[in-house]
């Protein structure tokens, strides 16, 4: 699995699969929270959002999503790993945009990191949307 | 020397470029000048800047291949 943190277009249950095949070879785990991200179909004057489309300073996510993970990691002492997946480029409404997979020996901290960290990911992460709508128009969030 | 600016998000749209070169500008406060003289609409948006990935608030002295970022405020996940 050569996934770093970002991936082109929807996090495919593929890629979400993967996580969860990988975490079979660890026996020491009780549990992973997993948070997905998807992308609403949220409506503007009545305009329906059809996609989302991701940018991303690529180079600067390495660098923070790797910080989030130390945090984590240092913060939640009974988690053992945390994985980040976010897309770039287009989402369709509907399709999954963020994965963030946390692994621990119990399931407590592994609810309250995952909820750290996605806090973190919104607050940090050097990633952008523009949201289409239906009538090709666009808007940026 | 040259050092490089990213324009991001939004920030892209308005100045109609992704990145741009800029030679002999010594700080970080003449390069903004530069950069708001050729791109004037961008003054509208708020963004953060970065340089070498970190994000900073302080006038710095660039050098050579520093890679400088306009970045509006975050809205992934």
């Amino acid at each position: 699995m050569e996934i770093r943190y970002l991936t082109e277009g929807p996090v495919s249950a593929k890629i979400i699969s993967d996580f969860v095949e990988k975490s079979a070879r660890k026996t020491d785990l009780g549990g992973h929270s997993i948070f997905l991200g998807q992308v609403r179909a949220d409506e503007t004057d009545g305009k329906k959002v059809r996609a989302i489309e991701y940018s991303a300073y690529a180079e600067m996510v390495d660098i923070e999503a790797e910080k989030i993970k130390k945090f984590i990691l240092s913060e939640f002492s009974d988690v053992n790993a945390v994985d980040i997946v976010h897309s770039t480029g287009i989402v369709r409404a509907g399709e999954i945009s963020l994965l963030v997979f946390v692994s621990a020996g119990h399931r407590h901290q592994a609810m309250q990191a995952c909820t750290r960290a996605v806090e973190l990911i919104k607050e940090n992460l050097p990633v952008w949307k523009k949201e289409i709508f239906e009538d090709d128009s666009h808007h940026w969030k | 020397m040259e050092v490089k600016v990213l324009f991001f998000g939004v920030l892209a749209e308005v100045s109609g470029t992704y990145f741009k070169h800029y030679r002999e500008v010594k700080l970080l406060s003449d390069l903004k000048h530069r950069i708001s003289d050729d791109f004037p609409e961008i003054v509208h948006y708020s963004f953060r800047i970065s340089v070498n990935n970190e994000i900073t608030d302080n006038d710095i002295l660039l050098k050579s291949g520093d890679e400088i970022a306009l970045m509006p405020p975050f809205s992934g996940g």
